[in-house]
């Protein structure tokens, strides 16, 4: 059983379910509540009767800055997806696509372009995931991650920058086919 | 967040000439102090004398250092309005006092406020405004808020408006401000807030430039002051707008406001409006208003059926609720997982709240009630899912045991009978496990047994009502039953078929089997839930065997599947009551608690560590490292984190949140366990302490009178028992939980060790040094009384006790009596025929106290345990011992050398001690020194004891030894089975001792002193 509802931060005492798993993040305070604070209609959980937390999404909303509008990796307004993460427990519900959910139809009621976000190239439940929702690859960062999710050898692991477009995208120009063909460096992307 | 990013050093002005310019820039302090004067007295622009001060600022002498003090003082005091320049200039100047000396609401907060009101349009402003958040300053960014809002009050810029409400409403809750303030600024908010709603609710359209509540967080701002500055009446009133209600509020998508308001409605027990919002919500989603599942959630539904249960006419309440449950199930087609979920859940929680009266005069109350069918319907739809058990467990123990009885012997086997399925077969077996655990722990499955049978004494209180046993609580037999079917169960896991296809279940159900097992060996081995008897050591009647056998099991298990938390939690909280702390360290490292979730998890391993291991503190790493630096990083401020994006972006409700969470990290009681854990075992070592307790910074925001908060998350815990008993986290602690009472007598405790160990600086000559003798003198008495009164205080509430173990009540009363003692050894007169009682009654009473402590460890309660395991299980009480001895020590060492220091001073031998004092003092020592004695053999004793040979042999035997016949003959070997898929019980007696030798090599590096 579940209840969805916007973050607050007597939350963060309720993370243990999400935050013990080893595939979810725990960040720094700030972090979390630079979210709430300046997003808070994009950041919210998934409760189970007990008050824990069982999952969560934290998003934004943001445009590159204007210094770089003629650059080729230039931003327009859209929504991006920081985190979502399921508790073990709690996974093969919808949860996680629900959360997702509500962030785009955030996007939408903000006029946002479109959603995006970043994910492991290696992690294919993830990225079927997205896929299963109508986000594609729009391209690839090389060496966007520091390590490597699966091989130790490595010390570092592309990401794919996937993308969703929102209503406002009538003409689906913030979307490509072949966005597997494109490849940026970290240092492009915000 | 200001123009220099507190604290660069900031620009001058471009006026000032380049050679001053470069002086500065270069930090040349002298010749900007030369140059600087010079052009204050040429040009006569007292922005050149702010430089000079700010420059002086940078030397190294007092009277330098503190003319920036001066300046801001004067400033202040004459009510100017220095320029914005001049006051960038102080603030950076003063910078190194305002985290110490200097309040900024008196110094620099008031003159920005000032220069706002004279500038109010000037850019600067907000950056007065951000400055004085920083240093939560709220009486000057209210006045900043206010001029802003009065500058702007025509604009389509709302945010002015808002943060001066906003800031005005944390005033009104503050403690920067009187109580007169105080009821001032909550009429001001409440009569803002009220005009702004009455525009909202008379104008056909709300404009950004009118000033009413437009968007969802200027509402939701209105109701959270309407809650804590309003009345009720107001508070329901205002909620059935059309305008401004939670209801309006969901037809423009927004839920926060029906949240909230259920929260609220729900801790006033008004469940006639709780019914009717839920219903008209529900019926947005219906009508198509909504996205039909905006509201389709748990606690929606159950504080539907709820409220409809106590409605005058339940009858027809409840036929409401079931009548919009159909229209959601006919939508529910296609829906998401988790709606259809709840929406089961719903049927489920709707048939429970039907009055036994509505009940069809059909249905079968007292065995196959609809009750029991709707259960069954929902296992029959939900058994395969992971939350299975969780969510049927409340309804389940609430059966009636005629209820359960049916559930058990035709509910459940139909479900099983029509799962064929390998698979399905066991994931349904190892529900009904879980489930018959739950039910021992089910008042009904009991019922009382007379004491006396025909003349004969039963010892068995209870006849359980499943299998007709005596027994005591829980039933024994049923929990030998679970542990020998789950293991027989954990057995056919072992066929390949099932093993293969275990990755795709939601879990590997062998690991709730192992779960039920371990549990019920610890409820057979009589742990008991540690909130009563807390006098006694946890495993004082404990049968040794069986806990070993739980720890073993439960050990297996993690071996096999380590990711899982729950059993991980468990395991770390069953080594630490069995003294392998280094062990249950080994497993607490890998969940990676860090950084956010360490203020709420980091209790479940380090509240009470220093008295168990302090060798863990002798690691490279020192061990509360993390935690330190987490609030040490995020209390280092006075502002809450992140608080200036909240306003920025115009978050209201988050202001207030965050505002409130800060407030309580603040007081944390795991904050007051980092501070108090870590001084323990420094002192342990003879380390050196950095701060006294009550100088520490992140203790600025603690006095006596300010309520700690546990904020400890148990959410991750194995949760198989009922409501109706302890959870299982109360069975395997130490003692009770982190508390309010907890932290502030261990916070005082360290505030006496302090005084204590005071040293004046070996440079500190004071010129009088009579007078100041007596100054130290009249402080130490004073101190000393203060803390004997509230230590007093916290240890007479009567809830004292139930929040200790036996322990520590003796250690904190034993610190209470010391203070007490020091005190009468301090102000006694001389001359004072009678001091020999006070004196001698006080210190037997501390004698006793040690001599109770002392009692308490070395007699072994559990004839069933070897003296060594005992004492390694009970190291927390040896540790108290140790830190009472050694405050006793201390108090007398303060005491005899304050006397020998007096008589030195002043020849006369007027102002030393009684010499009554004196002897009582001189034997405390003694009886002290002597316990730390004690201590100290004893530990070596353990050292020895464990380096002897024969362990493994030993607690083998302890463990599957014995020769028990029936039940308990097939419980040992149905463990032996599950444990002989793992490593095998030699491998775990291994570790299990070698932990306990690195505890004792820890205490053996403890000084006794």
């Amino acid at each position: 059983m579940a209840n969805f509802r916007r973050f607050r931060p007597d939350d963060l005492n309720k993370l243990s379910k999400c935050n013990l798993d080893p595939l979810t993040e725990t960040y720094e305070l700030g972090f979390y509540l630079q979210y709430h604070a300046k997003w808070p209609a994009l950041f919210q959980v998934a409760e189970d009767q007990h008050g824990n937390i069982i999952g969560y999404i934290m998003g934004k909303l943001e445009s590159s800055p204007d210094v770089y509008q003629f650059s080729e990796h230039y931003l327009p307004w859209h929504a991006h997806i920081t985190a979502v993460t399921v508790a073990p427990e709690a996974r093969r519900l919808g949860i996680g696509k629900l959360l997702t959910e509500h962030l785009e139809a955030a996007a939408d009621a903000n006029n946002a372009w479109f959603v995006d976000l970043f994910v492991r190239r290696t992690n294919l439940k993830a990225i079927a995931f997205y896929e299963n929702m109508g986000y594609s690859i729009f391209r690839v960062v090389k060496d966007y991650y520091g390590d490597h999710s699966s091989d130790p050898t490595q010390t570092n692991e592309d990401a794919y920058d996937m993308r969703k477009p929102m209503k406002r995208d009538v003409k689906m120009e913030h979307i490509r086919d072949d966005g597997e063909k494109h490849e940026v460096d970290p240092a492009d992307v915000w | 967040m200001s123009s220099y990013a507190r604290y660069g050093r900031p620009t001058l002005k471009n006026s000032v000439d380049l050679q001053l310019q470069n002086a500065f820039s270069d930090g040349n302090w002298s010749t900007v102090i030369r140059l600087a004067d010079k052009r204050a007295k040429t040009l006569k622009d007292p922005y050149y004398e702010a430089i000079k001060i700010s420059a002086e600022s940078q030397l190294d002498g007092a009277a330098d250092k503190c003319a920036v003090l001066v300046a801001l003082d004067d400033l202040v005091r004459q009510k100017a309005v220095p320029d914005a320049d001049t006051l960038e200039l102080y603030e950076w100047a003063a910078q190194d006092f305002l985290r110490i000396d200097l309040q900024y609401a008196e110094a620099i907060g008031p003159l920005r406020a000032r220069w706002v009101k004279a500038n109010p349009k000037n850019p600067f402003a907000l950056q007065c405004l951000q400055a004085c958040l920083e240093f939560w300053d709220l009486v000057s960014a209210q006045q900043i808020a206010a001029t802003l809002d009065k500058a702007y009050a025509k604009s389509s810029d709302r945010k002015y408006m808002f943060w001066s409400i906003t800031l005005t409403f944390l005033l009104s809750i503050s403690t920067q401000c009187t109580d007169a303030s105080r009821k001032i600024y909550c009429m001001l908010v409440l009569k803002q807030l009220e005009r702004a709603a009455d525009i909202t609710e008379n104008s056909s359209k709300v404009e950004p430039q009118d000033r009413g509540l437009l968007t969802e967080e200027e509402i939701c701002l209105y109701y959270r002051v309407l809650l804590v500055h309003g009345t009720k009446s107001d508070f329901i009133t205002r909620m059935q707008s059309p305008r401004l209600g939670a209801i309006s509020q969901l037809r423009e998508g927004h839920k926060l406001l029906l949240w909230e308001t259920l929260d609220t409605l729900e801790g006033w027990a008004e469940w006639d409006h709780i019914y009717d919002l839920c219903r008209e919500a529900l019926n947005l989603g219906i009508d198509g208003v909504t996205h039909p599942f905006l509201v389709c959630d748990w606690r929606v539904w159950k504080r539907f059926a709820t409220a409809a249960s106590k409605a005058r006419d339940s009858e027809a309440a409840l036929g409401e609720v079931q009548s919009i449950l159909k229209k959601f199930i006919a939508m529910s087609t296609g829906a998401p997982a988790m709606y259809k979920k709840n929406i089961s859940l719903a049927l489920l929680e709707t048939t429970f709240r039907i009055p036994a009266a509505l009940l069809s005069p059909n249905s079968d109350q007292r065995g196959l009630s609809p009750r029991v069918i709707q259960i069954g319907l929902f296992l029959d739809q939900y058994f395969d899912k992971l939350s299975a058990f969780d969510d049927v467990k409340d309804y389940v123990a609430e059966l009636t045991i005629e209820e359960v009885k049916s559930f058990l012997e035709h509910v459940l086997p139909k479900i099983l009978d029509e799962k064929p399925g390998k698979l399905s077969q066991i994931t349904l077996k190892s529900l009904e496990i879980k489930l018959r655990y739950l039910l021992t722990t089910c008042p009904q499955t009991l019922s009382h047994h007379p004491t006396v049978v025909d003349g004969q004494e039963q010892h068995k209180p209870y006849q359980c009502r499943l299998c007709s046993n005596l027994t005591s609580f829980p039933c024994e037999h049923c929990l030998n039953k679970i542990i020998i079917s789950a293991a027989d169960t954990y057995g056919k896991m072992a066929d390949s078929d099932l093993g293969d296809a275990i990755p795709h279940l939601d879990k590997d159900p062998r690991l709730d089997l192992a779960l039920v097992m371990g549990l019920s060996l610890l409820k057979l081995a009589g742990l008991q839930p540690r909130t009563s008897g807390l006098a006694w050591p946890p495993l004082q009647g404990v049968k040794p065997g069986l806990f070993f056998q739980a720890v073993l099991l439960l050990d297996t298990q993690l071996q096999a599947t380590p990711s899982d938390s729950a059993l991980r939690l468990l395991l770390v909280q069953l080594y630490l009551l069995l003294g392998c702390t280094s062990y249950a360290y080994q497993l607490w490292q890998p969940m990676d608690v860090k950084r956010t979730i360490q203020d709420a998890l980091s209790p479940l391993f380090f509240d009470r560590i220093s008295t168990l291991s302090p060798g863990l503190f002798q690691g490279t790493r020192p061990l509360m490292d993390p935690l330190r630096s987490y609030y040490g990083g995020n209390l280092r401020d006075n502002c809450p984190v992140r608080i200036w994006d909240a306003f920025s972006s115009g978050s209201y409700t988050s202001i207030i949140d965050i505002s409130e969470y800060d407030s309580k990290l603040r007081r944390s009681c795991t904050l007051m366990m980092t501070m108090v854990e870590e001084r323990r075992a420094t002192r342990c070592f003879g380390g050196k302490l950095d701060y006294d307790i009550d100088d520490h910074p992140l203790a600025a925001s603690i006095s006596d009178s300010t309520t700690l908060t546990n904020k400890t998350d148990y959410g991750s815990f194995p949760h198989l028992e009922s409501l109706h008993g302890a959870p299982i986290q109360e069975f395997v602690r130490l003692g009770p939980e982190l508390s309010n009472t907890r932290s502030h007598l261990s916070f005082l405790s360290e505030q006496y060790l302090d005084l204590l160990s005071f040293k004046p600086p070996k440079d500190y000559r004071p010129a009088k040094a009579n007078e100041a003798a007596l100054r130290d003198r009249t402080y130490i008495d004073e101190r000393l009384a203060q803390l004997n009164s509230s230590l007093a205080d916290y240890l007479h509430q009567p809830s004292t006790p139930s929040l200790l173990t036996g322990a520590e009540l003796s250690y904190y009363t034993l610190t209470s009596m010391l203070a007490a003692v020091l005190l009468t050894s301090l102000t006694i007169a001389k001359t004072d025929s009678a001091a020999k009682t006070p004196l001698s009654l006080l210190s037997s009473s501390i004698r006793s106290a040690l001599t109770g402590l002392r009692t308490s460890y070395f007699s072994s309660p559990n004839p069933a345990m070897s003296p060594t395991c005992f004492s390694l299980t009970n190291m927390h009480i040896l540790a108290q011992l140790r830190e009472a001895a050694v405050a006793a020590k201390h108090t007398a060492a303060f005491a005899l050398t304050f006397h020998d220091k007096e008589l030195a001073r002043d020849r006369s031998g007027k102002s030393g001690l009684h010499r009554d004092a004196v002897a009582e003092m001189k034997a405390l020592e003694m009886v002290a020194g002597k316990m730390l004695q004690e201590v100290k053999t004893h530990v070596q004793k353990l050292k020895e004891s464990l380096g002897r040979g024969g362990w493994l042999d030993r607690m083998l035997d302890w463990i599957f030894g014995g020769d028990e016949s029936g039940e308990d003959d097939q419980v040992k070997k149905a463990v032996q089975e599950v444990v002989n898929s793992g490593p095998g019980a030699e491998d775990w007696v291994g570790r299990v001792l070698e932990s306990w030798r690195e505890t004792v090599k820890g205490w053996g590096m403890v000084r006794m002193e």
